[in-house]
């Protein structure tokens, strides 16, 4: 299954379009929103600063961007390629092939995490002690797995024509309901009793809460736990479904 | 007995196999055994079952009533112990990667893989080896799956419609080169729509229809029990059709100004009997049928029974 990952991160490595959207546009954004802002801002009910806000949702919304967009477009298209049945012609275990997509998917995300942290702290100078920067990488990391089986599910739920709107109108709805653009205390009071219950929104407090020296609120890990096996059930369910009939 | 049972188990054995889609019996009933060293053409009209028997064999689909064993396990089993190369029509390839690195894959996921230069010249695409999989011909698409296919050391080689997309000497090379794994002692089943590959290719034909084995054997046998042979020839005047059909031992007759031609399960005794009938035919000709005319008696006399 190495060999498979190996060359899923070549593959991946080498489209330049994938890369730019998921490693550095994180940060080119992230400029932009908190480019103007100084850095004594602080975002209402919060208590952090834009920048150290904004560098937490950017990150978020680079890994999110690198696990979604990467796997349900391309299990969609393969799926249909015929390139799935053909790899069930070779000794790969079954699930084999949605974890290689899932693994290059985080080695691609840990840059872009990385990148947005690099431009947060030399641009606009945001600081924080070494195991909080440890900490909110390792979160960021982990919590992107939610949004990996997501990715999955979606290429195994939709195929053709159908799976870049699907895939888009999601991957837009979760970065803004969750707050990753904006934060969602700028939201009318009704979207923000909604927005709190949006895997991103608790997938980015997980590191606000890191960034305030806090503990994760249970509620956050709840959520996300939650999200995390319906992605999973609903995945596995979809693979089991797509392998019957194929 | 466990060490008997896999030294002496046939490549592939189906057992009363069947499978449904809706109320379309794409497999019914099929059983059949295919012996280590054999090389079978899988031959039937669209729709008569082949892709579905070429999947339920790889374990692509299972079956709904019937036992499928490839050298005596699961199809699973035999393709995780390396036992089996498999070319789908349906195979679709990654993109964006270049052939060698695809069949570089495809040899590191095999337990006994070749290497990766040989695979390659094998197949015919050492010289596309740097080329990106999606810029590739139809043709030479063709040839990157059969190295996937031959990435390793197989006992089953299983092809569906290989020639497909390929041109006319490239095709001649692929069953040379298939001809090659044969003779190492593979088990090789191929199905194809080409009759004459069937012909030229296969010890042992198996023709399907309707997901039923209608004709196993060789191709030689199986002309002779498609009604054998071709007969033709002119008659001046008025020809007495009725007397014609009357003939014994034919299996179909056709008229066409004076030129007549019958086919018929002894051509002997029908032109013994035509000279019995005091006619004079001239350009007289008694030939064997081809496989392509035997393979139309036969699925179209099926038809005829079955409607």
């Amino acid at each position: 299954m190495n060999s498979l990952i190996k060359l899923e991160l070549t593959r991946a490595l080498r489209n330049r379009k994938f890369l730019f959207f998921s490693v550095i546009y994180p940060s080119v954004l992230f400029l932009l929103i908190a480019g103007s802002a100084d850095s004594t801002t602080v975002v209402d009910g919060t208590g952090l600063t834009l920048p150290t806000y904004m560098m937490v949702s950017m990150a978020s919304f680079g890994a999110l961007t690198a696990v979604l967009m990467g796997n349900s477009e391309r299990i969609a298209k393969e799926r249909e390629s015929g390139w799935v049945r053909q790899l069930r012609l070779t000794t790969l275990p079954g699930r084999g092939y949605v974890l290689a997509k899932t693994a290059s998917a985080a080695v691609v995300s840990l840059p872009s995490i990385v990148i947005v942290f690099a431009v947060a702290a030399a641009v606009k100078d945001v600081r924080l002690d070494a195991w909080q920067w440890l900490a909110l990488t390792g979160a960021i990391w982990a919590g992107s797995l939610v949004f990996a089986a997501l990715g999955v599910a979606l290429g195994y739920l939709t195929s053709g024509d159908a799976v870049r709107p699907v895939t888009m109108i999601t991957y837009f709805g979760l970065s803004i309901l969750g707050g990753l653009w904006m934060p969602t205390t700028t939201f009318p009071a009704w979207l923000q009793d909604i927005a709190k219950w949006v895997p991103t929104h608790a997938y980015a407090a997980l590191g606000q809460a890191i960034e305030r020296n806090q503990a994760p609120h249970a509620q956050d890990i709840v959520i996300l736990a939650v999200f995390f096996a319906l992605f999973t059930g609903g995945a596995a369910w979809l693979y089991r479904k797509d392998t019957l009939k194929a | 007995m466990a060490v008997m049972t896999t030294t002496t188990a046939p490549a592939v054995g189906f057992d009363r196999v069947s499978k449904t889609y809706g109320d379309v019996r794409a497999v019914d009933g099929l059983t059949l055994a295919l012996h280590p060293g054999e090389t079978v053409a899988l031959l039937g009209p669209n729709g008569a079952g082949k892709s579905t028997t070429l999947d339920l064999l790889l374990g692509l689909k299972q079956a709904d009533s019937g036992t499928v064993r490839v050298f005596g396990t699961a199809p699973r089993e035999a393709i995780v112990a390396g036992r089996v190369g498999a070319m789908l029509q349906s195979g679709g390839l990654m993109d964006e990667v270049t052939v060698a690195e695809l069949v570089a894959l495809a040899c590191a996921l095999h337990p006994k893989p070749y290497k990766l230069s040989e695979v390659l010249s094998r197949a015919g695409v050492s010289q596309i080896a740097g080329r990106k999989v999606d810029k590739l011909s139809g043709g030479q698409a063709q040839r990157v799956r059969f190295a996937l296919a031959t990435a390793g050391d197989s006992d089953l080689i299983v092809l569906d419609e290989p020639t497909t997309g390929m041109d006319v000497t490239t095709r001649q090379a692929f069953w040379a080169t298939m001809r090659e794994q044969a003779d190492q002692g593979r088990t090789v089943l191929f199905a194809t729509h080409y009759l004459e590959e069937a012909d030229a290719i296969a010890d042992r034909v198996l023709v399907l229809h309707r997901g039923r084995l209608l004709a196993d054997g060789t191709a030689a046998e199986i002309k002779a029990k498609a009604g054998a042979r071709r007969i033709s020839f002119d008659l001046e005047g008025e020809i007495d059709e009725p007397a014609l059909r009357a003939l014994p031992f034919l299996t179909a007759v056709d008229v066409s100004g004076h030129t007549v031609r019958v086919q018929s399960a002894d051509a002997d005794a029908t032109v013994h009997a035509l000279y019995g009938l005091g006619l004079y035919p001239r350009n007289l000709e008694v030939a064997g049928l081809g496989l392509e005319q035997a393979f139309v008696a036969l699925t179209t006399a099926e038809e005829a029974k079955t409607k």
